[in-house]
């Protein structure tokens, strides 16, 4: 039996897995939703009193970034579509009736893995691109708009996108780490939000500790140019990225670590 | 055929298996028996790869479950009728499993009917019985039409008809020459249906014998299991009193 052959159908056996629950479109429905009312009323907001701003209000505007205003909370969204997948087999005892059709282990947790970072990778560059131009569509009632072929602005929205795809996959790694929906859930916050104050806290010592924080790699990611007094705090594009890749390769490698233990 | 050898668990301070060894053979029901505790659920739960043996080996036709090509259609099991996800329909749990293991659509199908759960599997396993979630774990069981059957206690939840069904399905599956194999901590579920019994007490084989045989002289089989199992319960109270196992 190839690796090949029975990852494609590890693939297909989890596809059916996550499109057979009501609460993969209920987490995907809740996330387009937020990012597209907080991103029109945000984006709406800027056009209306754009006129009256401050000249450092102004300076501190960025036609991408605040499009994506709502899409910040539709992240948590994603990472609990993320410890869902992996964590909800445990829950329920599936994962029994799962490992014994995949015993591969390592078949079992990559085929998982790829499924849900391949949907929600595609569902993470609509809901960018989306909430994207219906941003720009409010914006140019003052002709605040970019285009997409406007300096950074496609490489902005496309890594807004990704990075949802990216907190999906740490959630999943955290599902099968944990084992436990709620408990994943809390670290998922902990990471994405109360990190954040943390991360302040410890600014007297360094500001590394803030460049590493998810929260703050996403604001360079997904804008065009990064501004105002927080700057200090933000990771260079390419030190964001990086950060990206080590919360992938530690919680995607500690859930492949415990999806190798026994299975209670 | 099923076959382990020197099978030991140990779970930190708790030896859950003590060199346990035994075969299944082919062609007949051979019951699985022993007080709760006694390590009937730790010995199926290696023999199906959930679980990695502390020592010694479990083997499906002479090879470990984890590198069966297409598991499936192997071994059919029911170890726990709730390892289902409530929000999935019986009919989408089944499509994955097949899915998992290139056994056609078509067979979904055959299996809900033959349970009786043909008019309800569109519906969430959540809404589901007892009864009727023991039915869908017994449809996954034979969805890969395996020469191997496990059960892990089947009765549970059944009702009277239900038991009846199935176990003319057990006595069926051993005539057509495939290995079934069924666990029960109550011999009355098992005497009548099993030609063989292998029989478990605090991690360790009691007896692995003929149904017939474990009746010495006067007394009803009930009375032969207590007695055989009877030193092997699972809680005692130490002297400290604390319970131990």
């Amino acid at each position: 039996m190839s690796t090949a052959h029975a990852m494609s159908r590890g693939l297909t056996a989890e596809w059916i897995k996550l499109r057979s629950l009501r609460s993969t479109y209920v987490s995907m429905a809740s996330a387009l939703a937020v990012a597209l009312v907080v991103g029109v009323i945000d984006t709406a907001s800027v056009a209306q009193h754009w006129a009256t701003l401050s000249p450092s209000e102004r300076a501190s505007f960025d036609p991408v970034g605040t499009s994506f205003d709502g899409l910040q909370f539709g992240v948590l969204a994603f990472g609990i579509l993320g410890v869902l997948a992996s964590s909800s087999e445990y829950g329920t005892g599936l994962i029994q009736a799962s490992l014994t059709a995949v015993p591969r282990r390592s078949v079992f947790f990559a085929a998982k893995a790829i499924v849900v970072g391949a949907t929600s990778l595609v569902l993470g560059e609509l809901f960018a691109f989306g909430t994207y131009f219906v941003g720009q569509v409010m914006l140019s009632r003052s002709d605040l708009d970019v285009s997409l072929t406007d300096p950074d602005v496609l490489r902005a929205v496309g890594g807004a996108g990704l990075f949802l795809a990216a907190v999906a996959l740490v959630g999943l790694g955290l599902g099968a780490l944990i084992r436990h929906t709620a408990g994943a859930v809390a670290v998922l916050v902990g990471l994405l939000f109360v990190a954040y104050g943390l991360g302040r806290a410890l600014e007297s010592w360094s500001y590394l500790p803030d460049r590493l924080l998810l929260a703050n790699a996403s604001l360079v990611i997904g804008q065009v140019h990064v501004h105002g007094d927080h700057v200090r705090r933000i990771p260079s594009l390419g030190l964001a990225y990086l950060d990206l890749g080590l919360y992938l390769a530690v919680f995607l490698g500690l859930g492949a670590w415990r999806t190798r233990r026994d299975a209670q | 055929m099923i076959t382990v050898r020197q099978l030991t668990k140990r779970y930190r301070s708790t030896l859950a298996l003590d060199e346990v060894s035994f075969t299944v053979v082919p062609g007949r029901v051979t019951g699985f028996l022993g007080p709760n505790g006694a390590g009937k659920t730790t010995t199926l739960r290696i023999v199906m790869g959930l679980q990695t043996p502390t020592g010694g080996r479990a083997e499906i036709d002479g090879r470990a479950y984890r590198s069966l090509g297409h598991p499936l259609r192997e071994v059919g099991s029911l170890l726990d009728a709730a390892a289902v996800h409530p929000g999935r329909t019986a009919e989408n749990h089944l499509r994955f499993l097949a899915a998992s293991n290139d056994i056609a659509r078509r067979r979904v199908v055959e299996v809900l009917d033959s349970t009786g759960l043909a008019d309800v599997a569109r519906r969430r396993v959540g809404a589901y019985s007892l009864g009727m979630r023991q039915r869908l774990g017994i449809a996954v069981a034979l969805l890969g039409d395996p020469p191997v059957l496990v059960f892990d206690e089947p009765l549970n939840g059944l009702d009277p008809e239900g038991i009846h069904w199935f176990r003319n399905l057990m006595r069926t599956f051993a005539t057509e020459g495939r290995t079934v194999f069924v666990s029960s901590h109550l011999i009355s579920e098992i005497a009548r249906t099993a030609d063989h019994l292998i029989v478990l007490g605090r991690g360790r084989v009691l007896a692995d014998c003929a149904v017939d045989a474990l009746v010495h002289g006067p007394g009803s089989l009930e009375q032969a299991y207590l007695t055989l199992t009877g030193s092997a319960a699972e809680f005692r109270t130490s002297p400290r009193g604390t319970v131990a196992r």
